[in-house]
């Protein structure tokens, strides 16, 4: 079973923080509003348990799913309650649950992962990519289960390094993973001189 | 379906039971599988939480895996009571939620209900019922005291998947 050092842990949740920051200003200017972070979880944990970070296994979630494709194979995964899409999406008048609403998220999604996937590039000196962004309304183990099981990857332990974005005044609030492969955890670990 | 005491079956576990008060439940399956080994009679159910269709071949299978999983489930519910010939599978999960562009191949989802279909097949175990496939998840549980089985999407309703009175059954 792999395991990370603390100050692994350390470095990796001090990308995340820096990523989501960039993701957190992202956000801040798509919605002309403040948005707020948490300070990052990095967590390796069994399968069973990674799930469980982000919340209830039955708990409805839309999930937007941001590929990420180059030196590292990872995803980047947004977690948002049903109320906090309602309130995204109402900023320009839609509903999460129509076409345009689902486009909206996608288009969310593209513009928080792609400033996320840009700070680990610059920071690791690695190519990464964002692959088109897909958006599911289903339950959070299901979506979670079928990221870490998408590729068929036989993981033991998933590597979750979750933030919380919150826009001021709106309480809106989502959740923001990194899911790496275990390759790619390596990779990032070497690349950070760890 | 709400009384008794509900054991989740987490990814790569399984549960088991022989308490008729007792439910079983996959919580939450997207690409994975649920599996129950129901003996009705025995009142006796087991429930797996599939991930993989195999171990990889440097690797050792386990509760993850739908070759070791499979066995592993059916040894449990013999060991509680269960009759091989009485046996009833069930599935449920293995969804194709996203796409993976760098897959190229076969969905993990349907590789899983494929894999287990094997594994029970083996054993000459024949699946009663099932709900796989489709993009969405799914939460299953089964009812240890009559075997019912049933399932729900997101947003959806509970929809009865497998249930027949022990007494109406006809040998196949």
């Amino acid at each position: 079973m792999t395991t990370y050092s603390d100050l692994q842990l350390d470095a990796l949740r001090e990308l995340a923080n820096i990523g989501s920051g960039q993701a957190a200003a992202s956000l801040s200017s798509l919605l002309g509003k403040p948005t707020d972070i948490s300070v990052p979880t990095a967590a390796a944990l069994p399968l069973a348990d990674a799930v469980a970070v982000a919340g209830q296994p039955d708990e409805e979630r839309h999930g937007i799913l941001v590929p990420i494709i180059g030196d590292m194979q990872a995803a980047v995964v947004l977690l948002v309650p049903d109320e906090d899409a309602q309130t995204l999406c109402s900023v320009y008048g839609l509903d999460p649950h129509s076409d345009d609403g689902r486009s909206m998220l996608q288009e969310v999604g593209n513009i928080l992962g792609t400033s996320y996937i840009n700070v680990l590039a610059q920071m690791t000196g690695m190519a990464l990519e964002p692959a088109p962004p897909q958006v599911v309304h289903d339950m959070l183990g299901a979506i979670l289960a079928s990221v870490l099981m998408g590729r068929g990857e036989d993981l033991e332990v998933a590597l979750v390094l979750d933030s919380d974005l919150t826009v001021e005044g709106e309480e809106c609030s989502m959740s923001f993973l990194l899911l790496p492969e275990s390759g790619g955890v390596e990779d990032l670990l070497a690349r950070l001189g760890l | 379906m709400a009384t008794g005491t509900e054991h989740l079956a987490r990814m790569g576990e399984q549960v088991v039971s022989a308490d008729a008060g007792d439910v079983l439940a996959c919580v939450g399956l997207g690409s994975c599988i649920g599996l129950a080994l129901i003996d009705r009679r025995a009142t006796v159910a087991g429930l797996a939480h599939i991930m993989l269709p195999a171990a990889p071949a440097s690797g050792t299978p386990n509760g993850k895996h739908a070759d070791h999983a499979v066995p592993a489930l059916l040894e449990a519910v013999l060991e509680l009571g269960a009759a091989r010939h009485r046996i009833d599978a069930v599935l449920v999960g293995g969804a194709s939620m996203f796409s993976f562009g760098t897959d190229g191949g076969q969905q993990v989802g349907a590789r899983n209900a494929e894999a287990v279909h094997a594994e029970l097949a083996k054993l000459r175990l024949h699946p009663r019922a099932e709900a796989t496939g489709g993009t969405r998840g799914r939460t299953m549980r089964v009812r240890v005291a009559d075997g019912r089985v049933v399932y729900k999407e997101a947003g959806g309703t509970e929809v009865e998947l497998f249930s027949t009175p022990v007494g109406l059954r006809v040998a196949a």
